[in-house]
């Protein structure tokens, strides 16, 4: 029954699609034959020539933007991709007979079907028939005698019907979606700024280990061999007790010290333990009261799960530094499509699963999405070909959200 | 000697602070970043009561990059009578030749870790106080090792080099004796032997030292 309605729904989509693509034909050929005769026209001045061209191309785009939505909604037809003026322009070129067949079709199905109507209201009601002339009665077998090409004659009407839409979809794939070859070069550009991002994330981290071995343990070592050497030339015997007692305590911070620098360069715990184990621990540490939803089913890739942890703990030191936030909420969330955006290679294989993680803060809002905290979260998703988005109002809340896809 | 001090880490500079006290030693100031130092120094000569020395560290905030030395450098230019001695995390060839450059006594340029070996450290800040030079061994031993010297300091013997190399730590001619296991006077030869072959036989005496590192540090 639900297949049934499910049938009957689609097919008055198509139906509503096709006549709407109907309506669109005329305007697309006027278009096409304003292009035609504009460039004509104005063949000989190429300034002008230039401007002709440009305007129909933006003409061109906004109606193959309807088409475009048109397909979407009543064929879903979901996989358009970017597309530049010129292809809209040769689209609409062809296009525009296909939805003259489109109407025509439509209009044989009306009319079949106030043929059929009429036929069988005169057929109960006794009336008379006007279609006929010879018979003004319409009897039972004159119905049945109809029925059957009529019948033939619907189903090759609705084929016609399928076939219209079969064929506005090719033409729109042909034209309006990159060729594979585009795909690839996008996705090499996509890639190769990715790849520079990774870099320049991997070469920040650096820095700072560095720093935090430098300015920190550094520090506190020389400080502790200050301490021994002051011990060591003492001559009071308490005195350099005291000294010895203060270089313990200072070995033991710069244990702790190195405890710390190794667990930001990579926390271990994550293999062990697991993503939410760790977020666990971080959040507790937070001076910031923070409430951590984790709403995973299965642990996610490592890969992912190290970004995700970095990119929470990224953003919890900046909510901490700058956001003078109340409540931070962090979410991890399953999702069914992919972070990134549209991938032919990819939308091949089906929706692939993933994560998003939102980090929200109820705190001043405002953040500097150029500043160099946020551009290191951006590449760190990028590097896993994941998406970020950023919102943080003037008044707050900051809202960052990461989309990994888990592949 | 009087000295002011420029640490970051609260940690090293209390402890600095301690130790110069106990080998007494007058700290006039104790502050955390280059332009809190170059302020003090400012007061400190306005007061009349100039530093012996300054002893600064490179990476300081707010950019932890070389703000120490920049504070260093102005030092220099302003106060020249005050000694330098800056602490370094590590060897940084171009800071080295930019401070000894930058005049031709009272500098020092240690690595951090050196202030751990007490006595050198308190040697160096003597060195420098007292108008001489001390470059850390480290230093020196990175910049002996450059390939890229050129001629005047290619015409030099082995023992030269290792006696020049002494000079640039900033040892006296006794002390090189001591360290190279020579007599003093075989050291006086070398000395002049390197400052005919570098052509500084007609500048005076000590400038001359310090124009013979400087050339050595800086070909």
């Amino acid at each position: 029954m639900r297949q049934r309605s499910g049938l009957v729904r689609r097919g008055a989509a198509a139906l509503a699609g096709l006549t709407v693509g109907a309506l669109l034909a005329p305007f697309e050929l006027l278009l096409v034959a304003f292009g035609a005769l504009t460039l004509v026209a104005v063949r000989a001045t190429p300034r002008a020539r230039t401007r002709a061209e440009r305007f129909v191309h933006r003409c061109a785009r906004q109606l193959s933007a309807v088409e475009v939505w048109r397909l979407d909604r009543f064929h879903r037809i979901r996989d358009l991709g970017p597309y530049d003026d010129r292809a809209a322009y040769t689209y609409l070129l062809r296009r525009w007979p296909i939805g003259g067949l489109g109407a025509l079709v439509v209009l044989l199905l009306l009319y079949g079907l106030v043929v059929a109507g009429t036929m069988v209201s005169a057929w109960l009601f006794d009336g008379s028939w006007g279609y006929i002339e010879s018979a003004d009665r319409v009897s039972t077998a004159t119905i049945a005698v109809a029925a059957i090409p009529g019948a033939l004659l619907l189903y090759i009407n609705v084929m016609g019907l399928a076939g219209v839409v079969d064929l506005d979809a090719k033409l729109a794939r042909r034209h309006l979606t990159p060729s594979v070859e585009e795909a690839l070069t996008r996705r090499i550009s996509e890639l190769t700024v990715s790849r520079a991002e990774v870099v320049e994330v991997v070469n920040e981290e650096r820095r700072r280990i560095e720093r935090d071995l430098h300015d920190g343990l550094q520090q506190r070592l020389v400080a502790l061999g200050l301490l021994l050497s002051r011990a060591r030339r003492s001559r009071d015997p308490s005195v350099a007790g005291d000294l010895i007692r203060q270089a313990h305590e200072e070995s033991e911070l710069a244990l702790a010290d190195l405890r710390d620098v190794a667990w930001r360069v990579y926390p271990t715990a994550l293999d062990q333990l697991g993503l939410q184990e760790v977020l666990a621990a971080l959040t507790e540490r937070s001076s910031i009261p923070v409430r951590l939803h984790y709403d995973l089913p299965a642990r996610p890739p490592a890969g992912v799960e190290t970004a995700a942890y970095f990119v929470i703990s990224e953003a919890l030191t900046n909510a901490v530094k700058h956001s003078r936030a109340k409540q931070i909420e962090v979410t991890l969330t399953p999702t069914t499509t992919t972070g990134a955006g549209d991938r032919p290679e990819r939308s091949a294989l089906g929706p692939a699963a993933g994560v998003r993680v939102t980090v929200t803060d109820d705190g001043k809002g405002g953040a500097d999405v150029t500043g160099r905290g946020l551009t290191g979260l951006a590449g760190r998703v990028v590097a896993n070909d994941g998406r970020l988005t950023i919102s943080s109002p003037s008044g707050g809340p900051t809202t960052i959200q990461a989309e990994f896809p888990c592949e | 000697m009087r000295v002011i001090l420029a640490e970051d880490s609260t940690l090293l500079r209390e402890g600095l602070v301690r130790l110069l006290l106990e080998e007494g030693h007058e700290v006039l100031d104790a502050v955390g970043d280059g332009d809190a130092l170059v302020a003090v120094v400012r007061a400190a000569a306005a007061a009349g009561t100039l530093p012996d020395v300054v002893c600064v560290d490179v990476r300081m905030p707010p950019t932890h990059t070389d703000e120490g030395l920049r504070a260093a450098l102005t030092i220099r230019e302003t106060w020249p009578d005050v000694g330098v001695l800056v602490l370094s995390q590590y060897v940084e060839k171009s800071y080295a030749g930019e401070l000894i450059t930058s005049g031709e006594e009272r500098i020092g340029y240690l690595l951090k870790d050196r202030v751990m070996r007490v006595e050198e450290f308190l040697d160096a800040l003597d060195r420098v106080g007292s108008g001489g030079v001390a470059l850390d061994p480290e230093v020196v031993r990175q910049l002996l090792s450059r390939t890229t010297h050129t001629d005047p300091l290619e015409k030099l013997t082995t023992r030269e080099r290792e006696v020049l190399a002494a000079m640039a730590e900033g040892h006296n001619n006794s002390g090189i004796a001591d360290r190279l296991f020579i007599s003093p006077s075989a050291v006086e030869k070398h000395a002049n032997s390197i400052f005919d072959k570098l052509g500084l036989s007609h500048s005076p005496g000590y400038n001359r030292r310090i124009r013979a590192v400087v050339t050595y540090l800086t070909t």
